[in-house]
């Protein structure tokens, strides 16, 4: 009835509200077509210390100063390394960079996933340790696998890791369960000479637990075990060695004589990354001298640029021993094929024994 | 023109199709919520789990039952079951056992305390899973606060650490404060007129508890017992935390075959076989009580 009143849900669709509808459903398209207008950057990294460490070294000091904002996409490496796969097929997948280890990083770069770097793009490169280069997985930081023993109860550390085998510390070496294919590298390298050699590594590691090896869940719950006297000896990063000294833990190390297996984390661009300029500088500023140093004063691992000299109680914590040990990379074509069966060879004879 | 008797089914079916309306009206968007935010992801892994996982790769489209066969062939995984079975069923025990006594009394109390009683109980609940866990490894580690305890009073050290007694304990600590609210309520449902009357008619109150209130209170302490024992069946912060590597639960071993190797298609066969056992054992639990007292 045309001059009634309009009542109920006549009422709420006047015009003048669908208008004034129409214009709050489009504000927020707007605003963020405005924000868009500085780069953004979307990485995908692991929490903790390791993203706060990205942020106080990376994002703010060398990229916020450039006008690019950072964005973390915080999750375990598994899951990102998933989404990768997942989103191989779509023109804008959902990260401009991915943090990985090495072995992840030559996974995807296998699988085609990864946008190749050089020189050009990512100028920082040129001074990237040549051991480390590789085209696609940039590395970030790395560490050696080494003893760790308690100084205050060992006169004699281990030298090897047969030494781990010697009846005096039954019970009392650990090996941290996730890290479970690493230390299966480091017996390989004791056994056979090279970290492939898994069939040589399994009979060394029934030894090692029937001379009462203890696990522990993660890297974190290593260093109480020492400090509690329920472990004497073990294997873990060198990095961690350095921020459990700093923390007061009584830990010392040896690389073992037979070659230090070497752990290398790093990032990746997704050749589908949504950002690719951006992401390359954010590559670029992670191998800048700065966000190397820093990476190592906190973290303890080691900076993969020749051009980032580490001074003072960081250098002296972080030195290799002279004569410089053997480091050691994994052949991480083999790993990438074999992990799999060694994890479940693991699980079913070690773990669950 | 309608008689009157086909006036009145008219209306009948009118407030039938309103009744049935307004159902519809409550019960939908909760329903569709579900369908997107369980049924599709569970359809989704469910397809995964047909699927063959390559090293490579991560996971080959194929319609293969290899990952069920080799759960179900393998002693080992055939074991972790079995484990998380008896850890479930005794922790699920322990909870009933504690929790109906509990439950009871809280129900029954006439104190003005009974409030802070019950959010004593509650607070528990405040504090995240994980965060308790690490309060128990505290307790439970070598050189902790019971083993210190144990040698100072000369006793030989305690290390319950990575231990099942250690894991079961940390879950009754979740499960329990679950299973008393749940308890509380049923008895508090149970009209406290049937006690009196038991016992005007002679029964002692430890009689009339059992053969009046306990029958009564059966099928919610039914729904305490699925709560407990779905809950322990899928633990998962607490038997890695306190169980350690070496101890293994069907949660863990689904992360493990996810986070060590991107293995989506055992994962997800994990998962099913994992749901479908704790639903399968819960449903011959609730057939095994008669059917006079099911609810």
């Amino acid at each position: 009835m045309v001059g009634a009143k309009k009542s109920g849900f006549d009422a709420a669709l006047s015009r003048r509200m669908l208008l004034g509808g129409a214009a709050l459903l489009a504000a927020p398209a707007l605003i963020t077509r405005r924000a868009q207008a500085a780069e953004t950057c979307v990485v995908g990294t692991w929490g903790g210390d390791y993203a706060r460490l990205l942020h106080e070294n990376i994002d703010e000091p060398l990229l916020k100063p450039q006008g690019i904002d950072i964005t973390q996409d915080v999750a375990d490496e598994t899951p990102r390394v998933a989404k990768l796969f997942a989103s191989r097929r779509l023109p804008h997948g959902t990260l401009d960079v991915a943090c990985v280890g090495a072995p992840q990083g030559f996974r995807c770069g296998e699988a085609g996933l990864l946008e190749t770097l050089d020189e050009t793009s990512v100028p920082n490169l040129r001074y990237l340790r040549p051991d480390l280069k590789s085209k696609t997985f940039i590395p970030h930081i790395y560490s050696a696998q080494v003893l760790v023993y308690n100084p205050q109860t060992v006169t004699d550390p281990p030298k090897t890791f047969g030494d781990l085998l010697d009846p005096k510390w039954k019970g009392k070496v650990g090996v941290i369960g996730q890290n479970s294919f690493w230390a299966m590298m480091g017996a390989s390298m004791f056994t056979s000479g090279n970290p492939s050699d898994f069939d040589k590594a399994k009979e060394y590691m029934l030894k090692l637990n029937a001379n009462g090896l203890r696990l522990y869940p993660s890297t974190d719950s290593l260093a109480p075990a020492f400090k509690s006297g329920e472990i004497d000896v073990g294997i873990v990063w060198q990095a961690r060695i350095f921020m459990w000294q700093n923390a007061g833990f009584p830990v010392a190390s040896t690389f073992p004589q037979e070659g230090a297996i070497l752990y290398v984390s790093g990032m990746v661009v997704p050749k589908n990354a949504p950002d690719k300029p951006t992401a390359l500088k954010y590559i670029n500023a992670m191998l800048a001298p700065a966000a190397q140093q820093g990476f190592a004063a906190h973290m303890g691992y080691l900076p993969t640029v020749t051009n980032a000299p580490l001074s003072g109680n960081v250098a002296k914590g972080l030195a290799f021993p002279d004569p410089t040990p053997k480091l050691v990379q994994p052949d991480y074509a083999v790993t990438t094929k074999v992990e799999p069966e060694v994890n479940d060879w693991w699980q079913k004879n070690i773990s669950h024994s | 023109m309608p008689t009157p008797r086909a006036a009145g089914l008219g209306s009948r079916a009118v407030h039938r199709r309103k009744v049935a309306g307004g159902a519809i009206s409550l019960l939908g968007p909760a329903t569709l919520m579900m369908l997107v935010m369980l049924v599709a992801p569970l359809a989704i892994m469910a397809r995964y789990s047909f699927d063959k996982f390559d090293p490579t790769e991560m996971m080959i489209a194929a319609v293969t039952p290899e990952n069920y066969i080799r759960f179900f062939a393998d002693p080992f995984y055939w074991s972790v079951l079995v484990v998380t079975f008896r850890v479930s069923v005794i922790v699920t025990i322990a909870c009933l056992l504690l929790g109906v006594p509990m439950g009871w009394r809280l129900a029954r109390t006439q104190s003005r305390w009974k409030s802070m009683l019950v959010i004593l109980i509650v607070l528990p609940l405040f504090i995240g899973s994980i965060v308790r866990t690490a309060g128990w490894m505290i307790l439970f580690s070598h050189g902790g606060m019971l083993d210190q305890i144990a040698r100072a009073i000369g006793m030989q050290g305690v290390d319950l650490m990575y231990s099942e007694p250690a894991v079961i304990i940390g879950i009754i600590a979740i499960n329990l404060p679950y299973t008393v609210l749940i308890l509380q309520s049923v008895f508090e449902g149970i009209d406290t007129r049937l006690d009196e009357a038991a016992a005007s008619m002679g029964a002692s109150p430890k009689r009339a508890f059992w053969r009046i209130i306990f029958p009564l209170a059966l099928p919610g302490i039914m729904i305490a017992f699925a709560l407990c024992f779905i809950l322990s069946m899928n633990a998962f912060p607490t038997p890695v935390l306190l169980g350690g590597p070496r101890f293994q639960m069907m949660a863990p071993l689904l992360y493990y075959a996810f986070s060590s190797d991107n293995n989506w298609p055992f994962s997800g066969a994990i998962a099913f076989i994992l749901m479908g056992i704790t639903l399968g054992l819960t449903g011959l639990a609730h057939i095994a009580i008669p059917r006079r007292y099911r609810g």
